[in-house]
């Protein structure tokens, strides 16, 4: 299926795809809604091939409908809903499986403790940590001023760091 | 202190994420090929919007349809197709005008002169006494 500039949607999946996932795995903690939202994406782009068109930077293009996709989401969704995607979070991890019982802890802890995050904190967690993208380009992503960017980032590590310190204390003293 | 906030953040972003499930490749791209816009997909927007239009009473719709598609098929029918002589006919050409004159001088000449003389004339046009068209009138 050939898109305007050369692209077509077996390679836009084929290298944005993963990022995506992750992101939105992170970000609704919920693993039948981001395939949904995901498909939304794809179908979405598959729909209006002028999307991408003079797009400079997919990925941060693609991000952005992710994660308006996901607000949307919210949005339609009540209280209820979002409570029991609260208790979800703590279930459902965005981390790979390991054999090693102490990574296991960590990423699980860590998972929690990400879920516990509020979702505009998470997601600049997630793009500054797993996609290493700069408070510019993660502002650019998410519609937000590099500044809010900057101080969700911190107020989010914050909690984090005190959240996770004893596990840490205690692995880094075992190394 | 800095030191060990960026060890930390390090480790936070060491952390592998899962990897996307294989088998949805085939089916986000499966959905994403049949989203792609095409005529058939036109043609079952076109197909629905007048279906919302039609719907309160389709068998009213179809009804006036039918009998629209037989006034048209009658008028149709009914259609003057014959050629219009005096339309389409050619100037008849010099020689068929020659011709034409010939036969009509001859037939002058067989038919004779029918020209009255001038007292025939004058009887047919004079006019008469007042009493003589009283006889008229009384015979």
């Amino acid at each position: 299926m050939k898109m305007p500039g050369g692209n077509d949607i077996e390679r836009l999946y084929d290298e944005h795809a993963q990022p995506l996932y992750a992101f939105l795995l992170n970000f609704t903690r919920n693993e039948p809604d981001t395939r949904d939202l995901l498909q939304e994406i794809f179908v979405k782009l598959a729909r209006e091939p002028k999307l991408l068109a003079g797009v400079r930077e997919e990925r941060a293009f693609l991000i952005r409908l992710a994660h308006n996709a996901a607000i949307d989401l919210m949005r339609r969704r009540g209280t209820r809903d979002r409570t029991r995607e609260n208790f979800a979070a703590e279930m459902i991890s965005p981390f790979a499986p390991t054999s090693d019982p102490d990574e296991k802890v960590y990423r699980e802890e860590l998972a929690v403790a990400l879920g516990e995050l509020p979702e505009e904190q998470r997601a600049v967690v997630h793009l500054k940590l797993w996609e290493g993208l700069t408070f510019e380009e993660i502002a650019a992503a998410l519609e937000i001023p590099p500044n809010t960017t900057a101080s969700r980032y911190r107020y989010a590590l914050d909690k984090l760091r005190g959240r996770l310190r004893p596990l840490y204390e205690e692995m880094k003293n075992a190394e | 202190m800095n030191d060990e906030a960026d060890q930390f953040e390090q480790r936070l972003g060491r952390q592998p994420l899962k990897s996307i499930p294989a088998e949805w490749r085939a089916e986000i791209l499966t959905a994403a090929r049949a989203a792609q816009p095409s005529r058939h997909v036109w043609l079952s927007t076109l197909n629905s919007q007048l279906s919302t239009v039609f719907w309160p009473h389709p068998k009213a719709w179809a009804g006036l349809a039918t009998v629209w598609v037989f006034i048209f098929a009658l008028n149709f029918s009914m259609r003057d197709t014959s050629p219009r002589v005096a339309e389409k006919s050619a100037p008849p050409s010099p020689e068929v005008m020659v011709e034409l004159k010939k036969q009509q001088l001859l037939f002058a000449e067989l038919v004779g002169p029918r020209e009255l003389s001038d007292a025939d004339r004058q009887k047919l046009f004079a006019p008469k006494p007042r009493s003589e068209c009283v006889e008229i009138l009384a015979t």
